[in-house]
């Protein structure tokens, strides 16, 4: 099972106040761990929204709005890829992240086999070939 | 530059844990993942299972609090997310535009942190932790 972990905003990751060295080298530690345990696969940090945009698509539109956005507590600051055998093994590790408050989210994510007949075989393929050929940076 | 599409389908902090979907989107959203791809900006995407079957964990005073899903409180959830890398905020824009969503969807548009972001003193704190793995940097 593959699990993203989203790390929530807080009034201090949306002022673009970065962590400090010793919160960064902690996280690091941390991230270490989780690759040790072969559990990571990603992990990023994001700019704040004010460097952000938003689009809309209410009545069949794009409508674009540019950050910043209000901090409704759902505003995502980064994210883990996790792979792990339960979300309570997920539980159980991220307990352990080095935060020294806010909230991080954890949710499983789609595989091919959850959408049963919706997801044709040819679907499949698709997702497949396109793994594959994604860009590497 | 790389840039985090994150998919908000608002009623999704409400969706039951077995939420059906529709055949006819998910060809649609296919085809547009495809178009991301052969023009060589897409490097990662996934789907979110409902918050119904997720969890929250809350460090306030330090402690970890797990509370299970759903959440009352959220307005807004994450359904899912495209990883691109473009040349700039306003190439990033233009793809989430084409993007064959639904009225009640919104894609926000956020910039990924690279380490040149950072200050010298910061990057050398991580220096040791480079071989961490990150998206698009397989």
């Amino acid at each position: 099972m593959r699990f993203m972990v989203i790390v929530k905003a807080t009034k201090d990751t949306e002022a673009g106040i970065l962590p400090s060295t010793e919160e960064f080298a902690a996280m690091g530690r941390f991230n270490e761990e989780l690759v040790k345990a072969g559990m990571m696969e990603a992990g990023e940090g994001l700019h704040p929204t004010a460097k952000g945009a938003r689009i809309d698509f209410a009545r069949g539109q794009a409508r674009v709005s540019r950050g910043p956005f209000d901090l409704t507590g759902d505003l995502a600051a980064g994210f883990w890829m996790i792979k792990a055998g339960s979300l309570d093994e997920v539980i159980e590790h991220m307990k352990r992240a080095p935060f020294p408050s806010g909230q991080i989210e954890i949710r499983q994510v789609y595989a091919a086999e959850d959408f049963g007949e919706t997801f044709t075989p040819e679907l499949r393929a698709q997702v497949e070939r396109l793994r594959e050929q994604a860009v590497k940076g | 530059m790389r840039f985090m599409m994150l998919m908000i389908p608002l009623g999704y902090e409400s969706a039951p844990p077995d939420v059906e979907l529709d055949p006819e989107r998910v060809a649609a959203m296919m085809r547009y993942n495809e178009a991301l791809k052969d023009a060589g900006v897409l490097i990662t995407l996934d789907g979110l299972h409902p918050p119904s079957t997720g969890a929250r964990v809350s460090f306030t005073g330090g402690k970890p609090i797990v509370t299970d899903g759903p959440f009352a409180e959220a307005k807004e959830v994450l359904g899912g997310y495209w990883m691109i890398e473009v040349a700039s905020r306003e190439e990033a824009i233009a793809w989430a535009k084409q993007c064959p969503a639904s009225e009640n969807e919104i894609i926000e548009i956020r910039q990924v942190q690279e380490m040149t972001d950072f200050s010298e003193e910061v990057q050398k704190a991580a220096a040791g932790f480079e071989e961490l793995p990150r998206a698009g940097r397989a």
